[in-house]
């Protein structure tokens, strides 16, 4: 499955049955969740209507980090397989993952304002994503610095590989520091910590956010894929004229 | 060993017949430090507090503006072609641009580091913990360096994509380095009398190796491993590029 992808005209085919419904159902299943997250699910008992806040920053901080582990795990593979279509997947990740992560902090400011006094504190969980965000930046930076695009990419993979350690920082500073921002809910020993009526809407939108981001990716796959073969394309008609 | 000692002096010898570099990145050095007590104020109470930070930003910014032509010379002469076709591996090219650069740029900054300590009024029982921590620190930011610098190689603006690459990466460095600087930070260390007060302490008494200082030795270590290998990875790109 993994080599046979490696022929980007293979990927296209599969991309064009995929993009549908990924879209289709991503709005449908974001729709879903801010109905019930925004209407019919109840305020919080100390927090009131703001706790509503969280059906879009906690699913964007997840695809802020999950995405920088999906990019790491694209620069390995082109690091070490030279897998063309890991190189166009980080570069078509990366814009989405920093945007992400951007939205995770916008979120943040608003429900830290009411919450904590404070649109933003230096505490080591939104240091640590603001970290994040810079390591996104520093990618996007690094692939498009060269004067040909290609010559950026195994610069752009390392960097990302590199960047990987911070994600861990990221989800474990609630644990090892003593933060203002609240612990896990989701993802902790123990079990979900969170009342069914809120998980519900929260979970909807997880798994809109999940596949709008896929959906975002391969749309920007494609069109990076577009973009080479009109290149490619334009270089081969230069050289047919220039011969003739 | 012997190819990576003569690639260290053949570096030396380049660096000492343009020596007049490393005095530029000495006297950023020194200016970033000259800037802060002008747009701070002049008065004591207020410059000691910011002084370590202070001491700390102004090495980090000054090896930053190295960066980017710690492998451009050698590429652009082909020096760096030669090099892998030699048996010296790259990844211990790339180790012995670290040990040229540290020497060549950092050293020169901690020399520099009493004298700057006085003139922000840092307390000269302090100097011991600051040198130690910047020595280790300068060293794990010009690992960061080379790192950046082979993946920056052939890049345009490059002095701007080096401080994108470096500073994030450079975050543990500067907390870790910073608490390592000042020891009374890290809690009841050093030779408290038993049962005093810790208010009572002799401020000479603390510990020159604290946690802080443990752990800015640990990043150094870790990227001690990393980077000889993920810079030589991305100089053969650079290299099969310029070939």
């Amino acid at each position: 499955m993994f080599d046979y992808f490696a022929n980007p005209t293979r990927f296209m085919r599969l991309a064009r049955v995929l993009v549908a419904p990924l879209s289709v159902l991503s709005v449908l299943l974001i729709l879903a969740g801010l109905y019930y997250g925004l209407l019919a699910s109840p305020p919080d008992y100390q927090q009131g209507d703001t706790v509503r806040i969280m059906y879009v920053h906690v699913p964007a901080a997840w695809l802020a980090s999950l995405g920088y582990v999906a990019m790491g795990v694209c620069g390995l593979f082109y690091i070490v397989w030279r897998h063309p279509l890991a190189d166009v997947a980080l570069r078509s990740m990366a814009p989405v993952g920093a945007m992400f992560a951007f939205l995770t902090l916008v979120t943040g400011a608003l429900w830290g304002k009411p919450m904590w006094g404070a649109w933003w504190v230096w505490d080591a969980r939104l240091t640590s994503m603001l970290i994040l965000l810079f390591f996104y930046v520093a990618v996007i930076a690094l692939a498009n610095a060269f004067d040909t695009i290609e010559r950026g990419s195994r610069p752009a993979a390392i960097l990302a590989l590199v960047g990987l350690i911070n994600v861990p920082i990221v989800k474990f500073s609630v644990d090892w520091w003593n933060t203002l921002h609240q612990p896990a809910s989701l993802l902790r020993s123990g079990g979900v910590s969170i009342d069914p009526a809120m998980l519900t809407p929260l979970l909807l939108m997880l798994a809109g956010m999940h596949l709008f981001f896929a959906f975002v990716v391969i749309l920007r796959m494609q069109a990076v894929l577009a973009e080479r073969r009109i290149a490619a394309l334009h270089i081969r008609t230069m050289a047919r004229e220039g011969g003739a | 060993m012997n190819m990576l000692t003569a690639q260290i002096r053949r570096d030396l010898a380049l660096m000492w017949a343009g020596r007049g570099d490393a005095a530029v990145m000495l006297a950023f050095f020194l200016i970033i430090i000259t800037l802060f007590p002008l747009a701070v104020g002049p008065d004591p109470m207020r410059l000691q507090p910011v002084a370590l930070p202070v001491i700390w930003i102004a090495a980090l910014l000054a090896s930053l503006a190295g960066f980017p032509r710690i492998f451009a010379d050698d590429v652009r002469s082909g020096w760096i072609d030669q090099v892998a076709l030699s048996p010296l591996p790259l990844p211990l090219y790339a180790l012995s641009k670290v040990i040229t650069h540290w020497l060549v740029s950092a050293l020169p900054m901690l020399i520099a580091t009493p004298l700057m300590a006085v003139m922000l009024y840092v307390d000269m029982t302090r100097l011991a913990p600051l040198i130690l921590a910047l020595g280790i620190g300068t060293l794990a930011l010009t690992l960061l360096g080379v790192l950046a610098a082979a993946l920056g190689e052939g890049a345009r603006n490059s002095g701007g994509l080096m401080a994108i690459l470096v500073l994030p990466l450079a975050v543990p460095i500067l907390i870790f380095g910073t608490l390592a600087s000042s020891p009374i930070s890290s809690g009841p260390v050093g030779k408290d009398p038993v049962g005093n007060d810790p208010v009572g302490y002799d401020p000479a008494g603390y510990d020159i190796i604290t946690p802080h200082l443990l752990l800015l030795m640990a990043v150094t270590a870790v990227l001690l491993a990393i980077v000889p290998v993920a810079a030589a990875a991305a100089l053969a790109e650079a290299e099969a590029e310029s070939s």
